[in-house]
């Protein structure tokens, strides 16, 4: 499908490159045949157009197109229609700025496509007409995809901050304000940032612990909690969820447990439950040939914050198919640490999302680039989307 | 008659050396040794003396007891355990070798597979190939013991194009490292 795509569409390039007169013709051929059929079709001659958007919508979310098509792309889940494109190149990581003005997009393009310099950079694009405004120069960023936390905004819009690995791990801190790099801050042995308002940063890290750097001395300053996960047998997935209204990340293992931490200058991890018990079965284990439902996909886990449930791709199968592509969403109420419902669900998506309305809609995305959007009100699917992205999907976190 | 001159002979195994390394191929092979260390135990004496590692769980994951040795253009080839990325064997390249044009990332994500012929594990080095577009045919994605971003010798998500001329991703390779 996507090879199909991509083939049809160098073949139209070239054949436009080649014929510039027939193509034209064609193009206004192809431009003029719907208003041939419409009953009243004006006959004034028209002027090119330009679109705008609105502020980003509670209805709205963003799905990055994937590995070999860039582009994120901007949907109405109201509608299943697609309302524009953020320029994000393959690997680029794309974040919202909280008051709904910019989209930001940390980037790494050469000067000569695919030799010459590295050019690494925060790109600024306003947010109603999608016009490029300014580029931030930074040092470097972790060249990966799917991670929705190696760039994130400051709540009040003001920093961003970029992970790097070179194959050192830093953070890099940009000013948005003064559209300006910073500095660059160490971050040894961890990854996969959250903003904390009024401290900084936290960070998940391979000794099983969580880093928090406090960035408003002079010196950032970087505090563990005590180790409480195995980065190796049982690892945190790297796409968690953050509610900043509440300052709770809630994280998921490999196996399924699901532990909240309270975030701040010290963290404060919860006891964590297994999701398998959560829906009355076994909890899940890291032990060959056992069998049980687990969690899997690039963005296995979202949060509609709202009321508190956790929507998780689930799938049957053995430990270390985390990668695997979901048959069911679970729905986990966090409160009562219980799973409330169970959603079969096609295709095997392997990225998920949740509007924040108050009457949430569920974003499945994965590897055959086909989009669904699901009312969770009744179960249907209400919007099937093709040549669509593989993700990761962005909704609107404070609508 | 030619006198031993150390000096000379100093000077010629020296620039030898020079003309043969780089300052950045150094830094780059030292780059994966560092990246790799973790993985491998301390000395080869407190290895020998360690016991054995039990690998029998290894040889159980759903990938292992489906592993073939026969054809390395599929992704059930016994190396391909933890391989994220279109398979270099399909780009034009072979299991340890890129295709024409393409550069050898140096460094490297590990993964431990169990080859089917004998049950023993090995240590295999998913060496990227880059400088050139992603080639984007047999893609797989092998899961075995791959961990997240923060532990990242073990995540195959990475694009490890580290010390290479251009950090463009075009396929992966799976070198046989030895006995793990």
């Amino acid at each position: 499908m996507k090879l199909a795509a991509i083939v049809r569409q160098s073949a139209v390039r070239q054949a436009i490159a080649r014929k510039p007169v027939a193509s034209a013709a064609l193009a206004l051929a192809m431009l003029a045949a719907p208003a041939a059929h419409a009953a009243t079709a004006s006959v004034e001659p028209e002027e090119s157009g330009v679109n705008t958007l609105e502020a980003p919508k509670a209805s709205w979310f963003f799905v990055q197109r994937g590995f070999v098509l860039g582009g994120t792309s901007i949907y109405d889940s109201n509608t299943g229609k697609l309302l524009g494109q953020v320029e994000t190149p393959v690997l680029g990581d794309m974040a919202l700025d909280p008051a709904g003005k910019a989209y930001y997009v940390a980037q790494t393009i050469w000067t000569k496509r695919t030799r010459g310099t590295r050019q690494d950079m925060v790109t600024v694009y306003d947010a109603k007409t999608l016009n490029f405004q300014a580029d931030i120069d930074i040092p470097g960023r972790m060249l990966v995809g799917g991670r929705k936390n190696n760039f994130v905004v400051s709540d009040d819009g003001k920093f961003a901050y970029v992970y790097n690995y070179n194959p050192a791990t830093s953070v890099n801190v940009i000013d948005l304000t003064k559209r300006k790099f910073v500095k660059a801050v160490e971050l040894p042995g961890c990854a996969d940032l959250v903003t904390v308002a009024g401290v900084g940063l936290s960070a998940l890290c391979n000794d099983g612990s969580i880093a928090t750097i406090a960035l408003a001395g002079a010196k950032p300053e970087i505090t563990h909690t005590a180790p409480f996960f195995n980065a190796t047998t049982d690892p945190v997935f790297d796409n968690y969820a953050t509610d900043k209204a509440k300052k709770q990340s809630v994280l998921l293992t490999y196996t399924g447990l699901i532990y909240t931490v309270a975030l701040g200058a010290k963290p404060v991890v919860g006891e964590p439950f297994s999701i398998q018990e959560a829906a009355g079965i076994r909890k899940g284990e890291t032990k060959p040939l056992e069998v049980n439902w687990f969690p899997g996909g690039g963005q296995p886990l979202a949060l509609h914050r709202p009321t508190g449930h956790l929507f998780v791709l689930m799938h049957p199968g053995e430990y270390w198919t985390h990668k695997d592509g979901a048959t069911e969403v679970w729905e986990v109420d966090l409160a009562t640490k219980k799973v409330v419902k169970r959603i079969a669900v096609p295709d095997l998506p392997e990225a998920v999302e949740v509007t924040q309305e108050a009457e949430p809609k569920l974003i499945l995305a994965g590897g055959s680039d086909t989009l669904r959007v699901i009312d969770l009100k009744t179960g249907a699917i209400k919007h099937t989307i093709k040549e669509a992205g593989s993700g990761p999907i962005t909704v609107v976190e404070n609508p | 008659m030619k006198k031993f001159d150390p000096d000379s002979l100093g000077e010629k195994m020296l620039r030898r050396f020079a003309g043969g390394t780089s300052r950045r191929g150094i830094l780059a092979r030292l780059g994966a040794a560092l990246v790799a260390a973790p993985v491998f135990p301390l000395l080869p004496v407190s290895r020998a003396e360690a016991a054995k590692p039990d690998r029998s769980p290894e040889t159980k994951t759903i990938f292992a007891r489906n592993a073939q040795t026969s054809d390395d253009t599929k992704c059930t080839y016994w190396r391909y355990c933890a391989i994220d990325g279109a398979l270099c064997t399909c780009c034009g390249g072979g299991i340890h070798t890129c295709p024409p044009g393409a550069e050898p990332s140096p460094v490297s994500w590990v993964g431990t597979c169990i080859n089917p012929e004998d049950g023993k594990a090995y240590l295999i080095a998913y060496r990227d190939c880059c400088g050139k577009a992603y080639c984007n045919k047999c893609n797989c994605n092998g899961s075995d013991r791959e961990t997240q971003i923060y532990t990242p010798q073990l995540n195959n998500d990475i694009i490890w194009c580290f010390g290479t001329q251009s950090m463009e991703y075009h396929c992966s390779t799976a070198v046989l490292i030895g006995a793990a």
